[in-house]
C-alpha cells in the first residue's frame, strides 16, 4: 500500500473540509429551505358583491355557473387585470364525472373563462389528490377542460412548500401549504357538495385541505376545527359550490351511480362561510351537525340561519 | 474497416437507447406503441425455459424462435449488435488488448455457460424455472426500471428543485419543469426496496466485463449458450486469405474465439468485427458460405462449442441431485408453497406465480402508487425479486390494471377492468390497539374515506363514550378486496393500524 506524506494527508484533509463545507453552504441555500419558509395568511378583501349568495339552476353547468357569477356582479370584481388565480377544484379521486366524487369539469373550466374574460394574467389549477394523481386528474375530466381554456394545470410538488403561520394559537401552526396557495391574487375555492364519512358533508371548507401537505391522515383528529382554521388562512374570495351532482352516500369517493343525485345547482358567494351553510341547508342538514361549520358557529364568525342575508335563487 | 465498427456501435446505440425507451415509457397511461412484453418476446431462453417449467406453450414464443432461425444466418448477431447488457459492457470502453488466453483456457472458460444452460433447462424439466437469475434481458430490464430510470429521475428532478429554490426562479423555468413533470419525468420518484442489491449483481457483471472484456458472454451467459450452439451451423462465416499470421486478430478478440491456428469458435463468435478492424493486411472478411472467395487453409470453423455428451449425462444427474430437497417436496404436493407477500392482482397461485414469473420488473416499473416491490428474501430464496404489494408505499389503484398488462409470461394475467375490480389481493385486520377511534376515543375514519369500493368495506359503528359521540371502524370482508388504500392512508404511525394480509379466497368468500 503506498503512504502518504503528513503535506498529502493535510492537503487531503483541507480539501475534504472544504468539500463539505461547500455542500453545506449549498446546501443551506437551496435545500434547507425546504418548506421553512414561514408564510402569513392571506388577508381578507372587502369585496363587495350584488347579491350576499346566488344559487342558479339550470341544465348546463358552465351556463349556470356563468349565471351565478354574473348575479354576483361579474367576474371583474374578484379578479382584477393582470391578476394570477388559483381555482381548487376538488380533483380527489379517480372517477368520471358522473360519480360526483369530483368538481364538475364544465364548472371549472366556466371559472377559467370568466376569469381570462376579466383580465386575469394566470390561471392556476391543482389539487393534492387522495388517489394517483395522473389518474386522477385525467379521469375527472377537469384537465383536459381547464387546459382547453388556457388554464395551468399541474401536480403539486411537495418540496414547493412553505409553513402556515397563524395569527392566533392553531393546531394548524406550521403545517406545510402549497406556495402557490397563498402566492395568488385571486383564490376561487370550487368544491363539488357530497357526502362525506366523518364531516357529513364536503363543502368549501373542507376542500381547502386540497392545499396542504404533509401527513393529511392526521388532520381528521379535531378534523373540524383544523378545516375551519385552514379556510380562515387561506380566506377564499370566491366560493363556487358545484352541487350539479350530489352524491348522497359513500361520499368522499363514491363509486355507484345510485348515490348520485342530479341538483343541477351552482351555489356562489364571496362569504365561504355562508356557502357553506346555505349548501348544507340546500342539501336538508343541520349546519350545525357539521363540525367546521358547528366550529365557526361557535366562535362566532357565522349563523346557521340564512334570515337576514340577501339570498338570490335562479332558475335558467 | 472502420465503417463497420461504427456501425455495429450504431446499431447497438439505437438498440440500447430503444430499450431505454421502451422501459421508460412503461408507465401510466401506456400510451407508447411498443408494449415492454416485446423485449421478452424475443427472448428465446425465457420463453422456452418458463414454457418447459409450466408444460404448456406461451404466446409469443413463435417470434422467440424466430430469432434462432435468424441465428441460423447470422450467428450470434443478437449478442455483439442488439443485446443491451452486451452493449453495457461494451460501452465500459476498454479494448480487450493484453488479455489473451490459451486455447485450452478459452475452451475450459466458455465451457462454463454451457452447463449453466444446461442446468437451467434440466431444473426446467423438473418443474423449476431459474432463468431469472441468469437472462441477460431481465438483468438489463431489471437495471434499467429499477435503478437507473429512478436514479435519473431523481437526480433531474432533484437539480430542477434545487435550482428552482435556491435561485427562486418560480417563473418559466418552474412552468417548465412542472410540464416536464407531467409529461416524460413522470409524477413522482420511484423508489425500489432493495434496488442495491439488483444493482450490486449488476455492478459485479459490468465490474467483470470491464475487467475481462465480454466476460459475462463468454462465462455465463445461457442466452449466450443456446445461441451458441445454433451459430455453430451458421451461413455467416468468418474467412482469412493469405494470412501471414500476426496473431493480431486473436489478440483483438473480446470473445476468445479465435484460436492459435486462426480457425474459430463459430459458436462464440459475436460478429463484433474487431478482427476485421484489427487485420494489417486487411484480409480478414465476414461472408456467407458459398459467396466471396474461397478459403486458403482448411480450417476447422464450427466445432468446439458445447459439451461432450458424457458431460451432458454427468450434468443431467447433479442437477437432480442439486436440487433443494424441500423445493421438491413443494413440487411433488408434500408440502404446499405459502403465500407470504402479497402478490399483483390476480397473480397466479404462489408455486405457479414462482416458475411464471421472470422477475423483469415490468410491474414495479409501471405501478402507478409504486406499491410494488421487489421482495429480497420475505417470500422465500426463491421468490427473490419477485413482485410484492408494500401497501406502507402504496397500495393498489381500484381501476388500474397496468401490472397485467405489460407482464410478459402471463404471471399476472390481463384482467379487464371489470374483472380487476372484483380481484382480491389480500384481507385486512384492524388492530384495536392501534386503531386512533378505538384505543383514543377520537375522530379518524381515513380508511373509511379512502375505501374505493361503491358501498364501502370499511363500515361504522357508532358509540357513545363521554357524552361524545365517536365513529368506529369495522370490516365487511365480504366486500374487501384488499387493495390497501386503508393501509397506505392510515395516519398511525409506526405500526398501521390496519394491515392487509395475503389471504387467497376469491371475491365474496370470507
Amino acid at each position: 500500500m503506498k503512504r502518504i506524506s503528513r503535506r498529502q494527508f493535510l492537503k487531503l484533509f483541507g480539501l475534504g473540509a472544504g468539500a463539505m463545507f461547500f455542500t453545506h453552504i449549498l446546501s443551506r441555500l437551496g435545500l434547507a429551505q425546504l418548506g421553512k419558509q414561514k408564510f402569513n395568511n392571506r388577508m381578507k378583501k372587502d369585496i363587495k358583491t350584488d347579491h350576499d349568495l346566488v344559487a342558479v339552476k339550470g341544465e348546463d353547468p358552465a351556463a349556470i355557473t356563468k349565471k351565478a357569477i354574473e348575479a354576483l356582479g361579474g367576474m371583474a370584481r374578484f379578479v382584477k387585470p393582470k391578476a394570477v388565480v388559483l381555482i381548487k377544484p376538488n380533483i380527489g379521486w379517480d372517477r368520471a364525472p358522473e360519480y360526483g366524487a369530483n368538481t364538475t369539469p364544465e364548472v371549472v373550466a366556466a371559472l377559467v373563462e370568466l376569469c381570462f374574460a376579466a383580465g386575469a394574467k394566470r390561471v392556476n389549477v391543482f389539487d393534492n389528490t387522495c388517489n394517483a394523481s395522473q389518474r386522477c386528474y385525467e379521469n375527472s375530466g377537469i384537465k383536459k377542460a381547464a387546459l382547453a381554456k388556457g388554464a395551468q394545470v399541474y401536480f403539486v410538488d411537495s418540496w414547493n412548500v412553505v409553513k402556515a403561520n397563524f395569527p392566533f394559537e392553531s393546531t394548524m401552526e406550521n403545517w406545510p401549504v402549497f406556495r402557490d396557495a397563498l402566492e395568488c391574487d385571486t383564490f376561487i375555492n370550487a368544491p363539488i357538495l357530497k357526502h362525506h364519512g366523518s364531516t357529513k358533508l364536503t363543502l368549501g371548507m373542507k376542500n381547502l385541505m386540497g392545499v396542504c401537505s404533509g401527513n393529511r391522515g392526521l388532520m381528521h383528529v379535531d378534523l373540524g376545527t383544523k378545516i375551519f382554521e385552514m379556510a380562515q388562512f387561506i380566506v377564499p374570495e370566491l366560493t363556487v359550490i358545484d352541487s350539479y351532482r350530489y352524491l348522497k352516500r359513500h361520499g368522499p369517493a363514491g363509486g355507484d351511480l345510485n348515490d348520485v343525485e342530479l341538483r343541477k345547482t351552482v351555489i356562489a358567494s364571496a362569504d365561504y362561510m355562508l356557502a357553506d351553510v346555505y349548501a348544507s341547508r340546500f342539501v336538508d342538514i343541520d349546519p350545525n351537525s357539521i363540525p367546521y361549520i358547528a366550529r365557526a358557529i361557535d366562535r362566532g364568525l357565522c349563523s346557521p340561519y340564512l334570515t337576514g342575508k340577501d339570498i338570490v335563487e335562479l332558475t335558467i | 474497416m472502420k465503417k463497420l465498427i461504427l456501425t455495429k456501435r450504431i446499431s447497438q446505440s439505437l438498440f440500447f437507447i430503444l430499450f431505454v425507451y421502451i422501459l421508460w415509457s412503461t408507465t401510466y397511461p401506456l400510451k407508447s406503441s411498443i408494449s415492454p412484453e416485446i423485449i421478452f418476446k424475443l427472448d428465446p431462453l425465457v420463453l422456452l425455459i418458463i414454457s418447459l417449467s409450466e408444460k404448456l406453450i406461451l404466446a409469443g414464443i413463435i417470434s422467440s424462435l424466430i430469432m434462432l432461425v435468424l441465428a441460423l444466418f447470422l450467428g450470434r448477431f443478437f449478442c455483439g449488435w442488439v443485446c443491451p447488457l452486451g452493449s453495457i459492457i461494451d460501452f465500459s470502453g476498454r479494448d480487450n488488448k493484453g488479455v489473451i488466453f490459451s486455447d485450452n483456457r478459452n475452451k475450459s472458460a466458455r465451457k462454463a455457460k454451457f452447463v449453466i444452460l444446461g442446468i437451467i433447462f434440466f431444473l426446467a424439466i423438473l418443474g423449476m424455472q431459474v432463468v431469472w437469475v441468469f437472462d441477460p434481458l431481465v438483468i438489463a430490464a431489471r437495471f434499467v426500471s429499477l435503478n437507473f430510470i429512478p436514479a435519473a429521475t431523481f437526480a433531474i428532478e432533484g437539480f430542477f428543485s434545487w435550482v428552482i429554490r435556491t435561485f427562486q426562479l418560480y417563473g418559466p423555468l418552474y412552468d417548465f419543469y412542472r410540464s416536464l413533470k407531467g409529461s416524460f419525468l413522470g409524477v413522482k420518484v420511484y423508489y425500489f426496496s432493495h434496488a442495491l442489491v439488483i444493482f450490486a449483481y449488476f455492478l459485479a457483471i459490468f465490474i467483470a466485463g470491464y475487467k475481462l472484456k465480454r466476460s459475462w458472454c463468454r462465462i455465463v451467459c445461457p442466452l449466450g449458450a443456446m445461441y451458441a450452439l445454433i451459430a455453430r451451423f451458421s451461413l455467416f462465416q468468418r474467412r482469412i486469405q493469405n494470412c501471414n499470421y500476426c496473431l493480431k486478430c486473436k489478440s483483438a478478440c473480446r470473445m476468445g474465439a479465435i484460436k492459435d491456428d486462426l480457425s474459430y469458435d463459430k459458436g462464440e463468435c459475436i460478429l463484433c468485427m474487431d478482427c476485421v478492424y484489427n487485420c494489417p493486411q486487411k484480409i480478414t472478411r465476414f461472408s456467407f458460405i458459398g459467396w466471396g472467395f474461397p478459403l486458403e487453409n482448411k480450417v476447422n470453423n464450427a466445432g468446439g462449442s458445447g459439451i461432450s455428451r458424457r458431460q451432458f449425462l454427468a450434468l443431467a444427474f447433479f442437477a437432480g441431485l442439486a436440487r433443494p430437497g424441500n423445493v421438491r417436496a413443494e413440487i411433488l404436493g408434500l408440502k404446499p408453497v405459502r403465500q407470504k407477500v402479497l402478490r399483483p392482482p390476480g397473480s397466479l397461485k404462489e408455486e405457479e406465480f414462482l416458475n411464471r414469473c421472470v422477475r423483469c420488473g415490468n410491474c414495479m416499473k409501471v405501478c402507478i402508487t409504486n406499491g410494488l416491490q421487489p421482495a429480497l428474501f420475505g417470500s422465500g430464496l426463491s421468490g427473490m425479486w419477485t413482485p410484492q404489494l408494500v401497501p406502507e408505499i402504496g397500495y393498489c389503484e381500484y381501476h388500474c390494471t397496468l401490472c397485467g398488462n405489460v407482464c410478459p409470461t402471463g404471471a399476472i394475467p390481463k384482467l379487464t377492468e371489470q374483472e380487476k375490480l372484483k380481484t382480491r389481493l389480500g384481507l385486512p385486520k384492524i388492530d384495536r390497539n392501534i386503531c386512533i377511534p378505538w384505543k383514543d376515543n377520537k375522530e379518524c375514519l381515513v380508511c373509511e374515506e379512502h375505501c374505493p369500493i361503491p358501498n364501502k368495506a370499511i363500515k361504522l359503528k357508532k358509540v357513545e363514550v363521554n357524552g361524545k359521540i365517536i365513529f368506529r371502524p369495522y370490516l365487511s370482508l365480504k366486500l374487501c378486496i384488499g387493495c390497501g388504500i386503508c393501509q397506505t392512508k392510515c395516519p398511525t404511525r409506526p405500526e398501521r393500524a390496519i394491515k392487509v394480509y395475503p389471504v387467497r379466497v376469491t371475491h365474496g368468500e370470507v
